[in-house]
């Protein structure tokens, strides 16, 4: 990789570090649960940036916030967050990031590779989050699930479906 | 991130604000994982001693805890979901839900103890400039193999900066799209992607030309280290704290 194209995915990388910094700011109003959108741009880091840049991003985004930069939900940060009770989710983020990427790039970037590479992102998500969650809080199954992937599923899936369109028309705009 | 909230730093010259910040990495990380198998006296004790530092460094204690109210919410959650598993003494019960003795008491020291961890990195953040922090996780960071230190910090630094540019053009698209009636869109697929991707779009663009700025000014990896200005009581600092996670472990 020579190094303008690496000052390039550098700058780009940083930028949706920043992206998933302020996701749980942006949050568009439908129904009763506002849809936060901030696991959508760790997905479209995967499928846009790849394997390695991605992780690069998820890693970078969770070191400054154990560093005790303000850029968890709510304008949180530091240890307590990241082992407190919603830490298994930002956690999943690391290996939801890799496997997503790796799903979309090995079956080729077609919209329909990335909508099952970024479901089974979400699904690593949870499955690192919910489970934490029930440890953390010591709920039963039954009641981690209702309160930490229920409420979002739907959620979820309409945010799949916007990011494939989204990274279809991106892709041609960014020079990768 | 555009207004300020209280994790944002706030300008001062307070024992805190002027202590070296590897120092206060420290201190967090040992005083953090200490408060995991504290007691409760002991956390009352660190409570109080937050407190004083709060005071210290001139943070109003009611507007920060009004601030942090989800974060209370959800701890109180915790609190009644460890009260009505726990097993133990019943205090009281109906319809087959029972409320022990041990389950209130667990609960408690629980979720204080995520509220004091969470006091502690709000003490830092707000004390602590985000360039500092910056400097400081690339000292941290240097021992380790295979890490480019440099180039994390420049992607936190850019990171940083790009944080409020891309929270003013998100107010400034959905500004536009409100003038144009785009609020009477039902469907949250197109809600989405109408606010999302001219997002990227001038993001990305606003970014190549950064990336053309860079290289035509030679930025390289290579850079110059930052530095550090110890305030000279970093020692007694550490000492204290050390002797606080001790006892905070131990009583």
């Amino acid at each position: 990789m020579n190094s303008s194209k690496q000052l390039r995915m550098t700058v780009y990388t940083s930028l949706f570090v920043a992206f998933i910094a302020i996701g749980a700011f942006i949050a568009i109003p439908v129904g009763p649960v506002p849809i936060v959108l901030q696991n959508m741009f760790v997905l479209l880091a995967a499928i846009i940036l790849g394997p390695v840049w991605g992780l690069s991003c998820v890693a970078i985004y969770l070191l400054i916030g154990l560093a005790g930069l303000p850029v968890f939900a709510g304008g949180t940060s530091g240890i307590g967050k990241l082992f407190g009770p919603t830490g298994g989710y930002l956690l999943g983020y690391l290996p939801a990031v890799f496997v997503t990427a790796g799903i979309s790039k090995g079956l080729g970037k077609k919209m329909s590779s990335d909508v099952i590479a970024m479901l089974i992102g979400s699904l690593i998500i949870y499955a690192a989050g919910v489970p934490w969650l029930k440890v953390v809080t010591s709920m039963t199954y039954e009641k981690a699930l209702a309160v930490g992937m229920y409420p979002f599923l739907i959620g979820d899936a309409l945010k799949i479906i916007a990011a494939a369109f989204i990274a279809k028309t991106l892709r041609p705009v960014i020079k990768l | 991130m555009a207004h300020v909230t209280p994790f944002t730093y706030r300008q001062g010259q307070s024992l805190l604000h002027l202590l070296d910040v590897r120092c206060k990495f420290f201190i967090i990380c040992i005083v953090s994982m200490s408060l995991l198998s504290a007691h409760l006296p002991a956390c009352f004790f660190y409570f109080l001693m937050l407190l004083f530092f709060f005071k210290k460094s001139g943070l109003n204690i009611f507007a920060t805890l009004n601030s942090i109210k989800y974060f209370i919410l959800l701890l109180f959650f915790v609190f009644i979901a460890r009260a009505l598993t726990v097993k133990g003494d019943i205090i009281f019960s109906f319809y087959g839900i029972s409320i022990t003795g041990q389950g209130l008491n667990e609960g408690f020291l629980v979720a204080f103890k995520f509220f004091l961890v969470m006091l502690t990195g709000l003490l830092f953040s707000t004390t602590t400039q985000p360039s500092s922090v910056k400097s400081a996780v690339q000292w941290f960071l240097k021992p380790i193999p295979f890490v480019p230190e440099k180039r994390v910090a420049v992607m936190i630094s850019l990171s940083l900066s790009f944080m409020p540019v891309i929270l003013k053009q998100a107010k400034e698209i959905s500004d536009a799209q409100k003038a144009r009636c785009a609020d009477l869109q039902k469907n949250p697929v197109k809600k989405i992607i109408r606010l999302v991707l001219p997002l990227l779009k001038k993001t990305f663009l606003s970014a190549d030309s950064l990336v053309l700025a860079m290289e035509s000014r030679c930025y390289s990896d290579d850079r110059t280290d930052p530095e550090f200005l110890p305030s000279g009581k970093e020692i007694p600092f550490l000492i204290g704290s050390f002797i606080i996670s001790l006892s905070l472990v131990w009583l």
